[in-house]
């Protein structure tokens, strides 16, 4: 044959095959895993630190929430979001004086298997354990990111922390007790907090709280940070950061699936496993796969259960009937299931109160807020994957506008125009260009400005913008260097006070109130409301404290995120959870084609 | 010749030093503050301070910039801001990695390279040479990335020819280089046949090659060994110099293949603004450079025997 001839037919195969394979995307496909379910699932970065005191990201909460244990979690399925036992075998007690809790270990809680301790056997966990971990989390030479959670917290406990940086790592826990963390027997501790505050009891749940081991510390070193001991649902059996992290099923974990969901979670088949012991999975997978697309080609293929919808691959993937309910298109739709969750974000625009144009003139602020059309924005910029915002709280958490009457600014040119003129700058004559700070310089940011830019000018109001790294934008802010800038924030715990709390005067810079407002009334309503218990006396103040923010316009409120996640029909209990990134413990796989267990 | 080799060496240390100033100040000065990049929203000035301290960026200039000297000088480089890892591990695994990514197609597109733009230059004028000229010039108008993105869609996904992503260490890691290679190959093929090209007509137009044709000397002994060895230092300094960057491997093609190698590591520093690896691999890479600039020197003596190293 003429190898001319060969080649050529060698390009024509090549092309059809090519021509073939572009049809339509394949079958994903089940890989056989010979009996076990592993579950795979994409990390989009890689972690920083697997000792639970000396991480704050997510990408290492995804896996130390899954190899330790928190003394509380949120429960699985109900919504509002909601604190349960974790290590603990009942909600912690108040006692008479309001600011001391009983806490009651759950007994039998063992740690994994490790060489650390005596003949390799991981011991049953009790209080000192408990102690110790609190401790450990408070020392300055170890925890230099999250003590924020606790600080100011626990009684006595800021001292400590004060001991740990006079004293270095030299320091013996032993030698300086905590004045708030007494031991009463094996299993239970009292906890005096500084004051009547139930909001103290949410970072028990966060993830640099975990509880370790002294033994394993004391053993690994530094290089706990590499070799987790806890005695979570799963034990690291793979550390590659750069490649797959590997976990395996810790037989001996306590935790079971919620037995109560909410309405509408059974036809979900969110309770098929209801009071299993958990885990129901033998292995997670943990690839890492920074860019998109492979990480969707991989998911289409079925080497992934699970994966976020990014914008592209929701333009093309995802469409929203006339009700507002999101739907996988075809051919997806008969490959994979998604779900849509509300993100407990709150994205906003803030103005500096100190700053002599904005700061200073409520009727211009007004303009921009009635100027600025937030539905299109959602529409066009984010396809839909947003909700707009009436108060400065997420709609999923109690004390949003779904629990109170607000009326907020509504996209209205004639409005806007005419606070123009009140401001003193009728159809914008003698007003300067506003210039807006971002915390980002990605594209997505340039191009939201151009959005805004132009709904602002046609009003009258020119904007000029200035795009930063976000460590260089939250110094401008420190420093009261900029005019209005793009912000927002992500619950730290699911209350409406950690939202209130952005415009509470006392929180100016560097704290959260980036635009230093301030409003004797408002204050005074958030010193009142910070510790109240959720119902109808809370929601009314919240309603007044909306209606300031409203009335004063120190922001301009936009928009909650909405989530999409899109996975495998051989994956069970999928449901977005806001609180827990990496709920991998209640995920069940179904084997084979035939659906079976 | 080692005298040679001694002086351009001592030369080099003034160079590596600019290098190593001008990247601290750089860092220092105008770069993104990784105390505030790894705190973010929930900084306090408590926090920042503890955080400076620990870096020791709470020292002064003189005093980071002589440490930073000292571990450059002592190979003991310190660890990565972001996972606390030892530098020296994270680059010495980085680099096998980055190399088993690039030094195969780097070989492989040399021979392929110098093979085809010989056959060119063989061809010069013909059908063949306008052909290639189209092919090569559009290959080398279409963007790195879009031949990343076709190729992972093409060839591993609809066609499940290689895998989409991954790697293993060992020989393992084979399947998932397969694909990364040819693209390299193929991108690299465009802009250095190209350059071949022009060498090879440059020295077909040369005197001793009108020479070798009087002397009656056939066109395969002209081409490879007349044409060949004299092309050969321009050839030499472009790809003796581009060897240090090897070691970066990819940066491109090691996010979106998943390959976790030294420029996947650069790009992520860079995101997270981990310092430490950012200034030492790059005054790592500015000393393989000089070094790499001498080793060409001394091959150009081989390569050329009226060049004289003194």
């Amino acid at each position: 044959m003429d190898w001319r001839a060969g080649v050529a037919r060698w390009f024509v195969g090549l092309a059809l095959a090519t021509i073939a394979g572009c049809a339509g995307p394949g079958e994903p496909r089940t890989p056989d895993d010979g009996g076990l379910k592993i579950l795979r699932i994409a990390r989009r970065n890689e972690h920083k630190s697997l000792d639970p005191a000396g991480q704050f990201d997510s990408a290492s909460a995804q896996i130390v929430a899954n190899v330790y244990d928190t003394l509380l979690e949120y429960d699985y399925l109900k919504r509002p979001y909601q604190l349960v036992p974790g290590l603990l075998e009942r909600m912690p007690e108040k006692q008479e004086d309001g600011v001391t809790y009983l806490f009651t270990l759950r007994r039998g809680v063992r740690f994994i298997d490790d060489e650390a301790f005596t003949n390799g056997v991981g011991r049953e966990v009790g209080v000192d354990d408990v102690i110790y971990s609190i401790k450990r989390f408070a020392d300055a030479n170890i925890n230099v990111k999250s003590y924020i959670l606790m600080q100011g917290v626990i009684a006595g406990l800021d001292e400590f922390r004060q001991k740990t940086r006079t004293l270095g790592r030299a320091i013996d826990y032993d030698a300086h007790d905590v004045e708030g963390l007494r031991r009463l027997d094996e299993y239970r501790m009292l906890v005096q907090f500084t004051g009547e505050n139930p909001l103290a009891l949410y970072p028990l749940a966060a993830s640099p709280m975990s509880i370790v081991a002294r033994e394993a510390v004391e053993f690994y070193g530094d290089a706990i940070a590499q070799h987790p001991v806890g005695t979570g649902p799963f034990l690291l059996r793979t550390n590659d950061r750069r490649g797959t992290m590997v976990l395996a099923k810790n037989p001996n974990y306590h935790g079971r699936y919620p037995r109560q969901g909410e309405s509408g979670d059974a036809d979900r088949r969110l309770l098929v496993d209801a009071g299993k012991q958990l885990p129901l999975i033998d292995e997670v997978h943990l690839p890492l796969i920074e860019e998109s697309q492979p990480a969707m080609l991989r998911f289409r293929k079925g080497e992934l259960d699970l994966h976020t919808v990014d914008r592209d691959n929701f333009i093309k993937m995802v469409h929203r009937d006339e009700g507002g309910r999101f739907h996988l298109k075809s051919p997806y739709s008969e490959q994979f299931l998604m779900f849509a969750e509300e993100a407990l974000t709150c994205e906003y625009i803030a103005f500096n109160m100190n700053d002599p144009l904005v700061g200073q003139n409520r009727a211009l602020r007004q303009a921009i807020a009635y100027a600025l059309d937030v539905d299109a924005f959602i529409e066009v910029m984010l396809n839909g994957r947003a909700e707009r915002l009436a108060t400065i709280v997420p709609h999923p958490i109690a004390g949003s506008e779904r629990d109170i009457a607000i009326e907020y600014y509504t996209y209205d040119p004639a409005k806007a125009k005419a606070k123009l003129a009140e401001a003193g700058f009728p159809e914008g004559v003698g007003l300067p260009p506003i210039q807006f700070d971002f915390r980002s310089t990605a594209k997505e940011a340039r191009q939201g400005f151009e959005y805004v830019r132009h709904e602002l000018a046609m009003v009258g109001i020119k904007a000029v913008a200035r795009f930063h790294t976000f460590s260089a934008y939250l110094q401008r802010i420190e420093s009261g260097n900029f005019q209005v800038g793009n912000s927002g924030w992500f619950a730290d715990y699911p209350d409406a006070e950690n939202f209130y709390q952005l415009l509470y005067g006392k929180n100016r810079p560097p704290g959260p109130n980036m635009g230093a407002f301030s409003h004797p009334e408002y204050d005074r309503l958030y010193e009142e409301t910070r510790f109240m218990p959720n119902g109808p006396e809370r929601f009314a103040l919240f309603e007044r404290m909306a209606m300031i923010v409203r009335d004063e316009a120190p922001v301009v409120l936009r928009f909650n995120r909405l989530d999409f996640g899109i996975y495998q029909k051989r994956l069970r209990n999928v449901t977005g959870h806001m609180m827990n990134d990496a709920p991998y413990k209640f995920f069940n796989l179904d084997l084979g084609e035939s659906g079976q267990e | 010749m080692i005298a040679y080799i001694a002086r351009r060496l001592l030369q080099s240390i003034p160079i590596v030093f600019g290098v190593a100033l001008l990247v601290f100040l750089l860092f220092s000065t105008v770069g993104e503050d990784p105390v505030r990049a790894a705190l973010g929203s929930h900084a306090t000035q408590e926090s920042i301070d503890d955080l400076r301290q620990r870096w020791g960026l709470d020292q002064p200039l003189p005093v980071q910039f002589a440490d930073f000297l000292r571990q450059i000088a002592t190979l003991d480089l310190g660890e990565s801001y972001n996972s606390g890892e030892r530098l020296t591990k994270i680059f010495r695994r980085g680099a096998m990695v980055s190399l088993s990514l690039t030094v195969p197609p780097f070989i492989i597109g040399i021979l392929v390279n110098i093979s085809i733009a010989l056959l060119i230059a063989y061809f010069r004028g013909s059908w063949f040479d306008h052909l290639a000229t189209v092919v090569f010039v559009g290959s080398m108008s279409v963007s790195y990335l879009v031949y990343i993105i076709t190729f992972q869609y093409v060839f591993a996904f609809q066609l499940d020819w290689f895998p989409i992503s991954g790697y293993e260490r060992g020989p393992a890691s084979l399947p998932y280089l397969v694909l990364p290679w040819i693209i390299i190959v193929v991108v690299s093929a465009g802009p250095d046949i190209r350059v071949l090209r022009t060498v090879f007509l440059e020295e077909t137009r040369a005197d001793y090659v009108r020479t070798a044709h009087a002397k009656g000397a056939s066109e395969r002994v002209i081409l490879f060994r007349h044409i060949l060895r004299n092309a050969m230092i321009p050839i030499l300094t472009q790809w003796v110099t581009s060897v240090p960057f090897l070691l970066l491997g990819a940066f491109l093609m090691e996010r979106f293949f998943s390959i976790p190698g030294l420029g996947d590591t650069l790009i992520n520093a860079i995101h997270t603004g981990d310092r430490p690896i950012l200034m030492s691999l790059t005054v790592l890479i500015a000393i393989a450079y000089s070094l790499f600039n001498l080793l060409t020197d001394v091959l150009y003596a081989y390569a050329d025997p009226r060049v004289k190293l003194s």
